[in-house]
């Protein structure tokens, strides 16, 4: 009796549950979004620069447009559509591309604080406190600003957001993990530091790295959505989903299209990962908030 | 043949509150002498928070010990994580109480098995699979069982897995650290008898730590009580389990239920021993029912009494004594 | 508890150096005041002479030094644009923030932590689940998103509400409904975990085994222990307060702290910026550490202070 509960405490990915309906939605979502990210050349039926002055501000299809322009157009008669795909492509991939980083740089720091313990673990701790000190768009409006914005520094900057939660995350489970019988029993082996961290350690904590990194996703990707709206993100002619709508805001009672299109797929998209992020945790790892 | 030695071995613990915290010392093992040697088995018995553990750590020489040595073969056990430490790894293994917690539950019994035989490069990773087989024979499992992963088996089987694990490089020295205190009183029989037969098929030399007298009695050779960082009573389970000399023994065999006594037991009283607070004179005064003035003042040392026991209380040494002059 | 207090109070405090240190570096390093306030074509004489009246000719170790001996004067520095004294100005901009904040932090409260607790209630009921998806959606739909929509709505097309400024108490109200949706959603999960958690403690189902009326038990014994981590939660919004505010401000042209910081960053001010970090990263430790002694007092096992 006991044996088989531990058993199951141990390894509930194990169990076999249906999966609920929300989340096969919002994979199916998902993977909508990465496909049309992946094909974004293949499927705009326009460059995202390429005007059409005579078709400006036409509204989409349903409501009075043309066939050709199937979301509307905006005030220089780009095509919505068209900038709506290159955007959902450049979003995520800054997105992915500021999680993943902010993943290696916050779980690195909370590993190097749990190995080396001491004074290194206080340093680790009080960037950790003057992170959590600042909210993240005030300083990124600081430093973009003043910085001047390229996509890299964007990314760079977007890493910064949540590397500290991640880092908390990292080094908690590295200090329980190294208590465990497990890290002693292979480490009194004679296994050496590679063989401990890469093939214990990390198989073992990442279940939970890949659960805060899910759970950090949406927010990254209103936290560039939000300063391309503000105008400090992405930068024209480059286009972005929350570029696009601070855009459209200018046109928010002549062609409200240009606004609601980008608006409705940043809302779905990070819905979508926030429903997939809570069922994991629930699945994998119920300790992580 | 003395194989390994440890004498006189200290070891204290500085715990810090944090960055400007006081420091605290605790001190953990205070000055125990043991000697294992092959194909014996000593049993280290005692409450837990007595220093049982770090013993078996720095017999192992995970730790290194404040002062005293513990010498292996003759030589004195390198510092941990060297090169010659992570080399001697491979002749000395520990088993844990907790088999699903040494076990990596992401790995199957069979990788955990090979990792021994991967780091100390013992054979050609071709053989290694052969060589998962014999182990896992040797401590009764089937070899289908390679396959499984820790949550898929019972307690006895990881404990099982865990022993194959440790006898994967040949080593001469087992530390079994309370291997079976986890497991239901079957299967430490089950467990304890496949220790016995290991130790006399390869020779191994054996620390068995517990707070468990009656299954140390079971096994051992020669038993340590152990209390607050310091062997108490050290002989012969059979006369030390018959007539025990040292206070604390008694009370600890009072402890063990037994059908056939009659009468109160004689319970340990007072407050649970705390090593950051060790008592003055014998660390044991506080509880024990028969102190006198002296017991606070004068710490015992370790000493042979006639029939060959070792000792550590003052009026134990005159009670034999007097006993000596009587007959 | 006197030494958890002092060590937590000289931790809060080095987190606050750091961080204005770290902003004064970045933000001296990135650009030239002198340069940025006088033009790329000012002459060489003139530049100097900028650099000599603000002391910027000096190392950057040392002008810290001076930047901080003048905070501990109360001196907060000079706007570089028009040489007023920033405290005053970013000061009476905190104050229009605060307009908006407070209805909305006070409305998000209420609906969030009543919504929550409805759905602990009725846990795993549709009633809960349809409070939860709300609750969700509230949370994913961004600020500006959430306020241009309704300005769409309210604004354009129903024509009741105005889209921005801040003239009468009726353009207030879109950027408190904007500002409290997110705070409620938040809460309502907090809220909702939180008390489901205490009910499912034993002495709860003690209580109720007594013989004690469900409405008393859930008033007398289950709220008030759901109440210690939701109020720590709210304590530790407070960052994502000030990130809301700054871009719902934007949104409806609310002239407050997250305008202002928009448009001095965007003028190159460093010191109002640094004024407003230094305030941010204050008011955001305040309220970590608050929440801290706030734990402490009200969970008797924390008191010893140790983790």
């Amino acid at each position: 009796m006991t044996e088989l509960a531990s058993a199951s405490a141990a390894r509930p990915a194990t169990r076999r549950r249906p999966i609920p309906r929300g989340v096969v939605l919002a994979f199916g979502w998902i993977l909508l979004m990465i496909l049309v990210g992946a094909f974004a050349d293949v499927l705009r039926p326009y460059s995202i620069t390429a005007l059409d002055l005579s078709a400006r501000l036409t509204p989409p299809i349903g409501f009075g447009g043309p066939i050709t322009h199937p979301l509307g157009t905006d005030e220089l008669g780009r095509d919505v559509l068209s900038r709506l795909i290159v955007s959902i492509r450049v979003s995520l991939l800054i997105a992915f591309g500021a999680t993943v980083l902010g993943v290696f740089l916050g779980g690195t720091l909370g590993l190097v604080a749990a190995h080396f313990r001491g004074l290194i673990e206080q340093i680790v701790l009080m960037l950790i406190d003057a992170q959590a000190a600042l909210p993240f768009i005030i300083l990124a409006l600081s430093v973009l600003a003043f910085f001047g914005n390229s996509l890299a520094l964007l990314i760079a900057l977007l890493a910064l957001y949540g590397w500290e939660r991640h880092a908390r995350v990292a080094r908690g489970l590295a200090l329980a993990a190294s208590t465990q019988g497990y890290m002693l029993a292979v480490r009194q082996l004679g296994a050496g530091p590679w063989r401990l961290y890469v093939h214990h350690m990390l198989p073992n904590i990442s279940a939970t790295m890949i659960v805060s990194a899910t759970l950090a996703f949406p927010e990254i990707i209103l936290a560039e959505s939000g300063l391309s709206f503000l105008g400090l993100g992405v930068q024209p002619p480059m286009t972005s989903l929350g570029n696009m709508v601070g855009y459209g805001r200018g046109y928010i009672s002549s062609a409200p299209w240009i606004l609601l299109f980008p608006s409705i797929v940043i809302v779905i998209t990070t819905l979508a990962i926030s429903i997939t992020g809570d069922w994991l945790r629930d699945r994998l790892d119920p300790t992580v908030s | 043949m003395t194989l390994l030695r440890l004498h006189k071995v200290k070891r204290t613990y500085s715990t810090r509150q944090g960055l400007f915290g006081e420091t605290e010392q605790v001190s953990a093992v205070n000055g125990v002498s043991l000697s294992l040697e092959r194909g014996r088995t000593v049993g280290l018995v005692g409450e837990s928070g007595c220093g049982k553990s770090t013993t078996g750590r720095l017999a192992l020489g995970i730790e290194l010990p404040d002062s005293g040595d513990v010498t292996f073969d003759g030589t004195r056990l390198p510092h941990p994580n060297t090169k010659a430490w992570k080399a001697l790894r491979r002749r000395m293994q520990l088993i844990f109480q907790d088999p699903l917690g040494a076990l990596d539950r992401r790995l199957t019994i069979g990788a955990q098995i090979k990792e021994p035989l991967a780091i100390h490069k013992i054979g050609s990773p071709a053989d290694h699979e052969g060589q998962v087989h014999r182990l896992l024979a040797a401590v009764g499992m089937r070899p289908d069982q390679a396959a499984s992963y820790p949550h898929e088996l019972s307690g006895g089987q990881r404990q099982r897995a865990i022993l194959a694990r440790a006898l994967a490089t040949s080593p001469d020295i087992l530390v079994c650290d309370e291997p079976v205190s986890a497991l239901d009183v079957s299967i430490q029989a089950q467990v304890v008898n496949l220790l016995l037969d290991l130790q006399k098929e390869f020779g191994l030399a054996m620390l068995f730590i517990s707070h468990d007298l009656k299954l140390v009695g079971c096994l051992a050779h020669e038993v340590a009580v152990m209390y607050l960082g310091l062997i108490v009573e050290q002989g012969e389970p059979a006369t030390l389990y018959n007539e025990p000399a040292h206070p604390y023994t008694k009370a600890l065999l009072a402890a063990v239920p037994d059908s056939t006594r009659r009468g109160p037991r004689p319970l340990l009283s007072g407050e649970p021993p705390n090593p950051a607070a060790r008592p003055t004179g014998c660390a044991f005064h506080p509880r024990c029912p028969i102190a006198v003035p002296k017991c606070s003042q004068v710490e015992p040392a370790l000493l042979p009494r006639a029939d060959g026991r070792l000792v550590a209380c003052h009026l134990a040494h005159v009670e034999s004594a007097a006993g000596e002059k009587v007959s | 508890m006197l030494l958890f207090a002092t060590k937590r109070v000289a931790r809060a405090i080095l987190t606050v150096l750091i961080v204005v240190g770290c902003a004064f570096a970045a933000l001296r390093l990135s650009s030239d005041p002198a340069l940025v306030v006088l033009g790329p074509d000012a002459p060489p004489s003139a530049v100097a002479a900028f650099r000599a009246a603000w002391g910027l000719d000096q190392p950057l170790w040392q002008q810290f030094f001076y930047y901080i001996a003048g905070l501990l004067r109360g001196e907060f520095g000079r706007s570089l644009l028009n040489g007023a004294d920033v405290l005053p100005l970013v000061g009476s901009r905190v104050l229009v923030t605060l307009e908006i904040m407070i209805p909305a932090l006070a409305i998000g409260i209420l609906v969030g932590v009543s919504a929550g607790a409805y759905a602990a209630l009725r846990h795993n009921t549709p009633k809960d689940r349809l409070v939860m998806m709300g609750a969700v959606a509230g949370f994913t739909v961004p600020h500006f998103v959430l306020g241009l929509v309704l300005v769409l709505i309210f604004a354009v097309h129903l024509g009741w509400l105005p889209s921005g400024g801040n003239d009468s108490w009726r353009s207030a109200i879109l950027p408190v409904v904007t500002l409290s949706t997110g705070w409620a959603a938040v809460l309502a999960r907090f809220t909702r975990s939180s008390v489901v958690e205490v009910l499912g403690q034993p002495y709860i189902r003690t209580a109720s085994a007594k013989g004690l009326l469900w409405r008393a038990v859930i008033i007398r014994h289950a709220l008030p222990n759901a109440a210690i981590p939701v109020v720590t939660t709210i304590g530790f919004m407070v960052g994502g307060l000030l990130a809301g505010a700054v871009v719902t401000e934007s949104v409806f042209s609310w002239p407050g702290l997250g305008q202002l910081i928009v448009t001095s960053v965007a003028a190159r001010d460093v010191a109002v910026v640094q004024c407003v970090l230094l305030l941010v990263a204050t008011a955001m430790v305040l309220s970590n550490m608050t929440v801290d002694f706030l734990y402490t007092l009200l969970d008797p096992r924390l008191r010893g202070g140790r983790h």
